[in-house]
């Protein structure tokens, strides 16, 4: 809850941060903000949704609450590792916001690339190490928990099969996180180093190399995304059949789909050094491997669709943030088949083309997937039901907002429009669509105003939720609403050998 | 005959047709049944109250729907690669430009066979706005590839010729290179496109492409050549 509550914050803080980037972008020349601040609230803005929301949001957020729900058991494996691991996060919050303060600014974009992370036009570059590190700190105490969390505490009977795909995504995501953070946390220690220290690790004129950190920061950064979408598409997962009325279509090609996606996601990182000077052969081999990734993702996609086929479909709002998450997500991942065609990431490499693709998947797949998922399990947490008008109101401005938005910022980057840019020549297309991309990235920030209203409103002044309110069979539903401190206590619940997750009661209507 | 303003831009369009026919194809292929399926299948009080509970699988759909996408990717993986080739060969005869960069900005030296500086050319920082002097800008001749080897002196830039699509990172320490060919005379947009601090959205020049002669004259010359007036700028 800790959690959640204090991503949900930095998405507040970082979406403002985009609208500020997005209005200074609007029309040519500098009116908003300078380029060093306008460089701070960019790199913020990443950093923010990155890490604090992308990750932090479902897999400490969500994954805290549901995982012992969902498994059957009383709560983590280690509640004080947890503790742990939230006291990283929050000291990482407050390096977080002392990077607010003028002086503090940190103007790495989130990236950090060196030569020019140790530069002083940089910034403060040790503020992001340190926050990297808090955050990697807690990432990999997390991870070590859930896994042992699944591992030993679950309900007798819940085999791997019968498993809920949010757990499945999620223990991939960790294992993600664990093999991949001490990668990144080299790069950004081996950064700290030649900044402060002298060392030359990336310094050409002392015999280091600047590719160096883009290969060891990629190797984790790249399978990170896989880290951020897997869960939502538990998510998705969860949501679809429920208002379905019918079990998942194809569980078991989805469950090797996440894990084929948490296998093949290492081996794809050079595609983010497409033009970085890397030798003509690694990047037609890992074209390939990219390439590769969009046949699992492509099985989830159809097996969300075949589920719809012959259900019986109820609209609440949670049902349309998962509908509308994998519609994006499909236009994400089609805008990223060119991505990873090396022969036209060339001549789109660091565009807005990219900046609009990974918002589609990232931006707007992620986001829709975890405020469906803030709807579907609000009465589980708070005994409440989230308001449902406000629900459907705001998933629609989001969703039109945020296509406006992306969708011409591809359009921008097709044209040349490089990404990171304050500021453009006066080309009048260019401009046009800047102009109607801001319209969009407002409708979208009404959106997200107005679902932020209806948590407060749920919270204050929600109806009281029913047990078990979409009459689903799975686990986390079984300890009634709001769901007790001690999950399904000392007596895991009975799971008989036909149960599965997904599979209705024939005869139950959801009204 | 077709009128090709640049290369490697015609590849690169080339295959940015070929990824967009298949991505719409796709795209309807995945949109139109979900759309008719939301539609056709919403829930009905009194006629459609449950699911149907026994199209869990399909093997062989399943299977069908792993396949396709399989010979699709490699398809394109492949294709890509073709492209690929020809974007990441030098044709022969190419004359060779030393590019330089710099925050914020650019040296280009012109080098001669034997690759000795026959000219050199560094644009400005232009903090406030996209107009250049006519010595900030380079000039090449239209029709002829143009081999730009590419280094920095501080940090990583990158070298982005508009009209023709390409890209290649300036690594300090490290010489790489990219080609292009640019055959109508005007002038044409370069950026810098890898975050490379405050000057990173004014780190930009103009590529002045003139006819052979004109840029022999230019090269050899004491002066700057101006270009012709009926010419008008080109921003694509
Ligand atoms: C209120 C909604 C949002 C707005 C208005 C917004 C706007 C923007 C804009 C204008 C840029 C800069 C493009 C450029 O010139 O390079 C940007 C970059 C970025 N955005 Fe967003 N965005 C939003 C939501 C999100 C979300 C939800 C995520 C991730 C979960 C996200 C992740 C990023 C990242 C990683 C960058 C790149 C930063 C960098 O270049 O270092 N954004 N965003
Ligand atoms: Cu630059
Ligand atoms: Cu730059």
């Amino acid at each position: 809850m800790l959690y959640f509550t204090t991503s949900f914050l930095v998405f507040l803080i970082a979406g403002v941060f985009g609208l500020l980037v997005r209005l200074e972008q609007s029309v040519p020349g500098m009116q908003v903000v300078d380029f060093k601040t306008y460089n701070y609230l960019l790199t913020g803005h990443g950093v923010g949704m990155l890490f604090w929301w992308a990750i932090a949001a479902h897999i400490g957020g969500f994954g805290n609450f549901l995982l012992p729900l969902m498994i059957g058991a009383k709560d983590v494996a280690f509640p004080r590792l947890n503790a742990l691991s939230w006291w990283a996060f929050f000291a990482a919050n407050v390096l977080f916001l002392m990077t607010l303060i003028p002086g503090n600014h940190i103007m790495t974009m989130w990236t950090g690339y060196p030569p020019f992370s140790l530069n002083n036009d940089a910034g403060v570059t040790a503020l992001y190490v340190f926050v990297m590190h808090l955050l990697g700190a807690s990432s990999i105490a997390t991870a070590v928990n859930f896994l042992v969390t699944y591992i030993t505490m679950r309900a007798p009977g819940y085999t791997f099969f019968k498993t809920n795909l949010f757990v499945h995504t999620l223990i991939a995501a960790n294992v993600i996180q664990l093999v991949g953070v001490p990668s990144l946390a080299g790069a950004v220690t081996m950064l700290f180093l030649d900044k402060y220290l002298g060392t030359n690790f990336f310094n050409p004129a002392k015999g280091g190399d600047p590719l160096i950190y883009q290969n060891i920061f990629w190797f984790y950064s790249h399978p990170v995304v896989y880290v951020q979408v897997l869960p939502v598409f538990g998510f998705y997962s969860e949501i679809i059949p429920v208002f379905a009325r019918r079990p998942l279509f194809g569980y078991t090609s989805m469950v090797f789909a996440v894990w084929a996606i948490t296998a093949v996601s290492f081996f794809l990182w050079i595609h983010h050094m497409f033009v970085s000077g890397v030798p003509n052969w690694t990047r037609v081999l890992f074209s390939y491997t990219t390439l590769l990734i969009a046949v699992p993702t492509g099985i989830k996609i159809f097996n969300w669709m075949l589920t719809l086929y012959r259900g019986a479909i109820h609209f609440r709002s949670q049902m349309l943030y998962a509908l509308g998450g994998v519609f994006m997500f499909l236009i994400g991942g089609l805008t990223g088949l060119p991505l990873g065609m090396v022969a036209i990431d060339l001549g789109v490499s660091d565009s807005l083309f990219v900046v609009g693709h990974f918002h589609y998947v990232l931006g707007m797949a992620i986001t829709l997937g975890i405020l469906g998922a803030v709807i579907h399990w609000f009465p589980l947490a708070t005994g409440k039901y989230y308001p449902e008008n406000l629900g459907k109101l705001s998933f629609w401005l989001i969703f039109a907002g945020a296509n406006i938005f992306y969708f011409l910022q591809m359009v921008a980057g097709m044209l040349g429009n490089p990404r990171r840019y304050p500021d453009y020549p006066p080309i009048p297309e260019w401009t046009t669509l800047h102009v109607i991309q801001t319209i969009g990235a407002l409708i979208l920030g009404v959106g997200v105003v107005i679902f932020t209203y209806g948590i407060i409103k749920g919270l204050k002044s929600g109806e009281k939720a029913s047990d078990n309110p979409w009459k689903s069979p799975s686990l986390e539903w079984k300890v009634g609403v709001p769901a007790r401190a001690h999950g399904h206590g000392d007596h895991p619940p009975r799971v008989e050998p036909d149960w599965h997750p997904y599979r209705y009661d024939k005869e139950e209507i959801l009204k | 005959m077709e009128q090709v303003i640049a290369l490697p831009y015609k590849w690169w369009a080339e295959a940015v047709t070929v990824w967009l026919i298949v991505a719409v194809v796709i795209y309807l292929i995945v949109a139109i049944p979900g759309i008719y399926f939301i539609y056709k299948y919403r829930y009905k009080p009194g006629e459609r109250e449950i699911g149907d509970h026994d199209f869990e699988g399909h093997m062989g759909l399943e299977a069908l729907l792993t396949i396709i996408p399989l010979l699709t990717v490699i398809f394109l993986a492949t294709y890509s690669f073709t492209i690929f080739k020809k974007q990441r060969t030098v044709p022969d005869g190419a004359m060779t430009i030393k590019v330089t960069a710099f925050m914020w900005g650019w040296q280009f030296d012109y080098l001669d066979e034997n690759g000795k500086v026959i000219k050199t050319v560094v644009t400005g920082y232009h903090a406030n706005d996209y107009n250049l002097q006519e010595f900030e800008k380079p000039v090449i001749p239209a029709g002829k590839p143009i081999r730009a080897l590419l280094t920095s002196m501080d940090v990583i830039h990158s070298f982005f010729v508009l009209p023709a699509r390409i890209t290649e990172d300036m690594v300090p320490g490290r010489t790489t290179y990219l080609w292009f060919q640019i055959n109508k005379p005007g002038e044409y947009w370069v950026f810098c496109r890898e975050y490379c601090g405050t000057g990173h959205s004014h780190m930009f020049t103009k590529l002045k492409v003139v006819p052979p002669e004109q840029f022999t004259a230019w090269l050899y010359g004491k002066n700057e050549v101006a270009i012709k007036s009926n010419n008008k700028e080109v921003a694509r």
